[in-house]
C-alpha cells in the first residue's frame, strides 16, 4: 500500500501553466485586497483614536463587524449578496467581467482593512500624547497632525505586525475558491483533478506559498530595517557604551 | 516513550505522505479497530446526505451497511461498526491514502487515470453529465454552451470534459453543490453542469422544482464505484462479494427502489441496459 510519487504531473501536461495561472491571479487579488485593506485600515484606525466620539464609534463598528465574521462567510456575502443589490445591466455586465474575483477582492480587503485597522491603531495609541500636543503647538490641526506626523510614525511602528497581517492576507486569499476564484490552491486541486496525484499538487503549492510569504517578508524586513525609527524600535538602535 | 516515537513516526508518515511499508491490510485494520472508516457526502441526496430528520443518509451509505458491512464482519470474525467521515472531491483521495478512510462510497466516478491511484468496487450506479437550466433557457445541450457561463463542481471529471471540447464556455468551478446552484438562481451562472443524477437530485430538493430544466443527451459516461487503497485485493474482493450477493439476492435493488423509485428521494428509473449491466457484473459463485 504504498504511495507512488510521480512528480513529473507538475510539469507534464498543463500543470505549469496552470500553477501559474495560479500565482498571478493568487498575486493580483492579494495586492489589489491589500491596498484596499491598506486604506480602510489607516482610515479607521486613525479614525478610532480620534477626540470626536461619533467617528470612533463609526470605526468601531466597522472593525468589530468585519473581523468577527468569518472571512468565508463575506465571500458568500460579496458574491452572492451584493449583485442582486445592482441593477440588471450591470449584474450582466459583472457576471461576464470575473464578478468572483471582485466579490472575493473586496472580501478579502475590508475584512483585513478591519484587522489591519487594530495594528494600525496600536501603532498610534503607542506614540506619546504629547507628541500628538506639540504638532498642534505647531499651529497644526488635527488633520494635519495626523497625516504629518502620527500617522507616518505609526506606519514606521507597526511594520512588523503589519508584516504578519500581510502574510495572512495572502494566505487567506485561498478561501476565494469556494467563490470558483482559480487561484492557486484552485489549480493545484485542478491538477489534482487531472492526475489524481494529490500529495504531489499540495506540495507545490504548498512550496509556492512558502517562497511567496517568504519573499514577501524578505521585503518588509528590508522595509523595517531602512524605515525604522532609531530609539522607537529598541532592536534597532543598539545600545552603545 | 514507546507512544510518543510512535507519534512521532505517524506524523513524519503523515507530512511526508507516506504510509508504512510494514502496514497491515485494510481487513487487518478493520479486525483491530472494530470500525470500517467510510468517506462519504452530506450534501449529495440520495446518494448521501443530511436528511431533514437530522440523519447522515442515502444510497451509498445503505449499500455499504447492508451489503458490506455484514460480509466484512464475518470475514474478520467479529461486529464491526460504520464510521462516516466526510469527504469531498478534492479531499477524498487524500483520505483514502492516508488511511484516514478505508473506502469512499459516495459519487465517485470510476476512470482510468484514478485508478492510477486508488482501486475501484464493482459499478454500482451509472450515469451521465447534464445541465441544469431555468425553464426556457437557450441552453439544449453540449454545443449550446459556447461563450456561456457554466458552473461545475471543482475536481469533477465534467469541469475537465467540458474544458476540452468546449474551450470557450466560461467555466465556474465550485466546491459544493449549493453554492453552484445558488449562482445558477442568481444568474451569475447559464448553466450548471454535473451528473445528470445529481441534477436531478438537486432539483428534486429545489424550493420551485417546476423552474429548472434538466437538458441535453449524456455528455460523458459516469459509473460509479466506491474507491478503496490500491493494491488491497482482499479488501476489494470482501466488498466486491458483498455487491455480488446483493445483486443476486434481489436486495441490491430493493435499496434502489428505495432512492429512485417513483416514491423514493429522486425518481431515477433503472434503465433495463443498466439493469442487465448489474446483473452481468455478478460474476458465478
Amino acid at each position: 500500500m504504498n504511495y507512488q510519487f510521480d512528480w513529473s504531473v507538475l510539469w507534464t501536461g498543463q500543470s505549469g501553466q496552470w500553477l501559474l495561472q495560479g500565482v498571478i491571479t493568487t498575486l493580483e487579488i492579494s495586492v489589489l485586497a491589500w491596498l484596499l485593506a491598506g486604506a480602510l485600515g489607516i482610515l479607521s484606525g486613525a479614525l478610532r483614536t480620534l477626540p470626536f466620539p461619533p467617528l470612533r464609534v463609526l470605526a468601531a463598528f466597522y472593525v468589530e463587524f468585519f473581523r468577527n465574521v468569518p472571512l468565508l462567510v463575506w465571500m458568500f456575502f460579496w458574491y452572492f449578496a451584493v449583485p442582486p443589490l445592482l441593477p440588471t445591466p450591470l449584474q450582466d455586465w459583472l457576471f461576464n467581467h470575473g464578478a468572483e474575483f471582485w466579490a472575493g477582492m473586496f472580501a478579502l480587503g475590508v475584512y483585513h482593512g478591519a484587522r489591519f485597522s487594530e495594528v494600525i491603531r496600536s501603532g498610534i495609541q503607542s506614540i506619546s500624547k504629547t507628541q500628538f500636543e506639540a504638532a498642534l503647538s505647531t499651529g497644526l490641526t488635527t488633520a494635519q497632525a495626523y497625516r504629518f506626523v502620527i500617522i507616518p510614525i505609526a506606519l514606521r511602528l507597526i511594520i512588523p505586525p503589519i508584516t504578519n497581517e500581510s502574510l495572512n492576507l495572502l494566505k487567506n486569499s485561498s478561501v476565494a475558491l469556494t467563490i470558483s476564484v482559480a487561484e492557486l490552491t484552485f489549480q493545484t486541486r485542478q491538477i489534482e483533478t487531472y492526475t489524481a496525484k494529490a500529495f504531489e499538487a499540495l506540495t507545490a503549492g504548498t512550496v509556492i506559498y512558502l517562497a511567496l510569504c517568504l519573499s514577501i517578508a524578505f521585503v518588509m524586513a528590508q522595509v523595517e530595517r531602512r524605515f525604522a525609527i532609531p530609539g522607537l524600535i529598541a532592536r534597532v538602535a543598539r545600545p552603545e557604551h | 516513550m514507546k507512544q510518543t516515537s510512535n507519534l512521532l513516526l505517524t506524523l513524519v508518515f503523515v507530512l511526508v505522505g507516506v504510509t508504512p511499508t510494514l502496514a497491515e491490510t485494510t481487513l487487518e485494520k478493520i479486525a483491530r479497530t472494530g470500525t470500517l472508516a467510510v468517506g462519504t457526502r452530506t450534501g449529495s441526496p440520495p446518494f448521501a446526505y443530511v436528511d431533514k430528520q437530522n440523519e447522515w443518509v442515502g444510497f451509498s451509505i445503505d449499500l455499504v451497511e447492508q451489503l458490506i458491512l455484514p460480509p466484512v464482519a464475518k470475514k474478520v470474525g467479529k461486529p464491526v461498526k460504520l464510521e462516516k467521515k466526510e469527504s469531498t472531491p478534492p479531499t477524498r483521495i487524500p483520505l483514502l491514502t492516508s488511511n484516514a478512510v478505508d473506502m469512499i462510497a459516495e459519487t465517485m466516478t470510476d476512470t482510468r487515470s484514478r485508478r492510477e491511484s486508488v482501486d475501484f468496487s464493482l459499478t454500482f450506479f451509472v450515469t451521465g453529465a447534464q445541465f441544469l437550466v431555468k425553464k426556457g433557457s437557450a441552453i439544449k445541450n453540449i454545443k449550446d454552451i459556447a461563450g456561456k457561463r457554466v458552473a461545475a463542481q471543482q475536481g469533477s471529471t465534467n469541469a475537465k470534459i467540458i474544458r476540452e471540447r468546449v474551450p470557450t464556455a466560461q467555466l465556474r468551478e465550485f466546491p459544493d453543490q449549493p453554492a453552484a446552484f445558488q449562482a445558477l438562481v442568481q444568474r451569475q451562472v447559464d448553466a450548471y453542469t454535473n451528473d445528470g443524477i445529481q441534477l436531478a437530485g438537486l432539483k428534486a430538493k429545489a424550493p420551485n422544482p417546476r423552474d429548472w430544466e434538466i437538458v441535453g443527451d449524456f455528455y460523458s459516461y459516469e459509473p460509479y464505484g466506491m474507491a478503496l487503497r490500491k493494491g488491497d485485493s482482499d479488501f476489494r474482493t470482501a466488498v466486491n462479494n458483498g455487491l455480488m450477493e446483493g445483486i443476486d439476492s434481489g436486495r441490491f435493488f430493493e435499496i434502489y427502489e428505495k432512492w429512485f423509485g417513483p416514491k423514493g428521494e429522486v425518481p431515477y428509473p433503472m434503465s433495463p441496459d443498466v439493469k442487465k449491466f448489474m446483473v452481468y457484473q455478478a460474476v458465478p459463485k
